[in-house]
């Protein structure tokens, strides 16, 4: 089988949310009941026609799939259990579509449910297991010098790119402004104020060149999006949003969670890196071209990773993004909106499945204010240079 | 470990080596005798060629900064009175990139590409970290 077969053959069929803030009293399971439950009723289905659970909650922050399906009473016959990662969000939408169309199961529920306010010790310190593990973190961590949290190898990303090509934390602030801007025209986004340069400017620094903008909010939530075949997603309530392009995670020597391959940040070689075929399969797959994408949506942890994925797919060369970013140009009404919902920076953190929801009502159509003109295919692509393309 | 203790470095067979040799005021990394090369982390083969069969030399120990960065949330209570301190990569002579820290140069002095020698810092009974200072005097 060829990768192409897969393409169109698995749709989103529904989507659901509990609400997004900050030290909310429900627990991360009960928040996961509640989009669990919405996507059920947005896709006419109901918990029984669940048969496949592709979780993104669980080590080091919370439960396994077993105890998801014993608390919500589901009966499946596959699953799927990653980290609560953006490196895995991809994979866990890749994971439930190759299920449904090798015929594991029929509907799969993509779950992710996060109470990062109440359990905010993991990211960084001593309470932060994952950075603390034998052989160390994946995002840089040393702590014997004190470098914790995501946020540092974020740090050391955009403070060698901003030797390495002048950008400027001027620059940058265009990313955290437009994404502000997005969120103001969406009630579900915790961020309710406008961002301007000069805030951005004189905001804390929390670890250079990273300022408080910079870094994404800290929030609970959860999210839920079910895949299934398109052919019965087009008898369900709500047009299907088609999973018409995919590739994988890149890994090796080469690469670092948070830099462009050939940064030089860890082992990375030190090169001009850009895109060939080979890395820009999502495409082909979706039978389409780079410019046919309509808007791009990534995990913006920290600003920089939003100039990462732009080069990583070639919508501007190396070195170029801080430059290519200016001027609305990732803004809705700009020649490639981004994140329209607010992303991780300003709507809220649900380990990047709050875009997914996103993508899923602009093709069809429902973004309202929001709304992307005639959004056909839009991108869900990273930094390290995964990707989803989905089409209505 | 302690919560208002420094974290100490986390140790594996195939990191005991290079920490064994920093207690020593050695900076030692792992080369390929197949194809000659040096690698960081240091892992159980040569990430190169998958050979087995590494051995410890000596390192140079000079390189440039190759990133840095300057924390200035106290994410731990046991550096809160060393905010804001920095971190480097530092891209040794050899190749390989370490994360240290940098000691005798102010932190807006810090800079990538600035030329750096290894120094040894005790930081408890068992362990020794590299950090770096500046080639030439700040």
């Amino acid at each position: 089988m060829t990768a192409l077969a897969v393409r169109d053959r698995t749709a989103i069929a529904g989507i659901g949310q509990s609400d997004y803030g900050r030290f909310l009293p429900d627990s991360q399971l009960k928040l996961g009941a509640k989009a669990l439950k919405a996507a059920l009723a947005d896709a006419g289905l109901t918990r029984s026609d669940v048969d496949g659970l592709a979780i993104h909650l669980g080590w080091p922050l919370g439960v396994d799939y077993d105890r998801v399906a014993e608390a919500y009473g589901l009966d499946v016959r596959w699953v799927s259990q990653t980290w609560l990662h953006g490196r895995f969000v991809t994979s866990a939408i890749q994971h439930a579509a190759m299920a449904v169309a090798c015929g594991l199961a029929n509907v799969v529920a993509c779950v992710t449910a996060i109470s990062f306010t109440r359990e905010r010790q993991i990211l960084g310190g001593p309470g932060d297991a994952e950075g603390t593990r034998e052989d160390g973190g994946t995002h840089g961590e040393s702590p014997p010098y004190g470098l914790t949290a995501p946020a540092g190898g974020a740090a050391l990303g955009m403070q060698r790119y901003m030797a390495l090509y002048g950008a400027t934390s001027e620059e940058l602030a265009a990313v955290p402004i437009a994404f502000r801007k997005h969120a103001l025209k969406n009630p579900h986004a915790v961020m309710k104020e406008p961002l301007t340069l000069a805030a951005h400017q004189s905001a804390r620094m929390v670890v250079d060149p990273l300022r408080l903008y910079d870094c994404c909010l800290i929030t609970d939530g959860a999210a839920v999006a079910l895949v299934t075949s398109a052919e019965r997603a087009r008898d369900l309530k709500q047009p299907p949003v088609y999973i018409s392009g995919m590739q994988g995670l890149r890994s090796g020597r080469d690469e670092f969670i948070f830099a462009p391959r050939g940064l030089g940040i860890n082992q990375q070689e030190t090169a001009r890196w850009r895109p060939e075929e080979r890395d820009l399969l999502a495409y082909r797959m979706a039978g389409i071209d780079r410019n046919d994408i309509a808007g791009l949506y990534t995990y913006d942890a920290f600003s920089p990773l939003v100039l990462f994925v732009l080069e990583r797919f070639g919508f501007c060369g190396p070195g170029e993004a801080a430059k290519w970013v200016q001027g609305g140009r990732i803004e809705l009404g700009g020649e490639l909106p981004m994140n329209t919902s607010g992303g991780l920076l300003s709507e809220a953190h649900v380990g990047g499945w709050n875009s997914i929801l996103e993508i899923v009502r602009q093709l069809r159509g429902a973004a309202g204010e929001r709304q992307i003109a005639n959004a056909r295919h839009l991108q869900w692509g990273t930094a390290w240079g995964d990707s989803v393309i989905f089409r209505s | 470990m302690s919560a208002r203790a420094k974290p100490l470095p986390r140790v594996t067979p195939d990191t005991q080596p290079f920490w064994d040799a920093l207690r020593a005021r050695k900076l030692l990394l792992p080369f390929c005798d197949e194809c000659g090369r040096a690698h960081l982390p240091p892992g159980p083969v040569c990430p190169f060629c998958f050979a087995d069969r590494l051995a410890w030399h000596a390192a140079l120990g000079t390189g440039r900064i190759s990133s840095w960065t300057v924390v200035h949330k106290a994410w731990f209570p046991a550096f809160a009175g060393d905010v804001p301190y920095n971190v480097v990569q530092v891209e040794l002579d050899e190749g390989p990139r370490l994360t240290a820290s940098v000691v005798g140069l102010p932190n807006d002095r810090l800079a990538v590409g600035l030329r750096v020698v290894v120094d040894f810092h005790d930081v408890s009974p068992d362990f020794t970290l590299p950090r770096f200072r500046p080639a030439e005097p700040a």
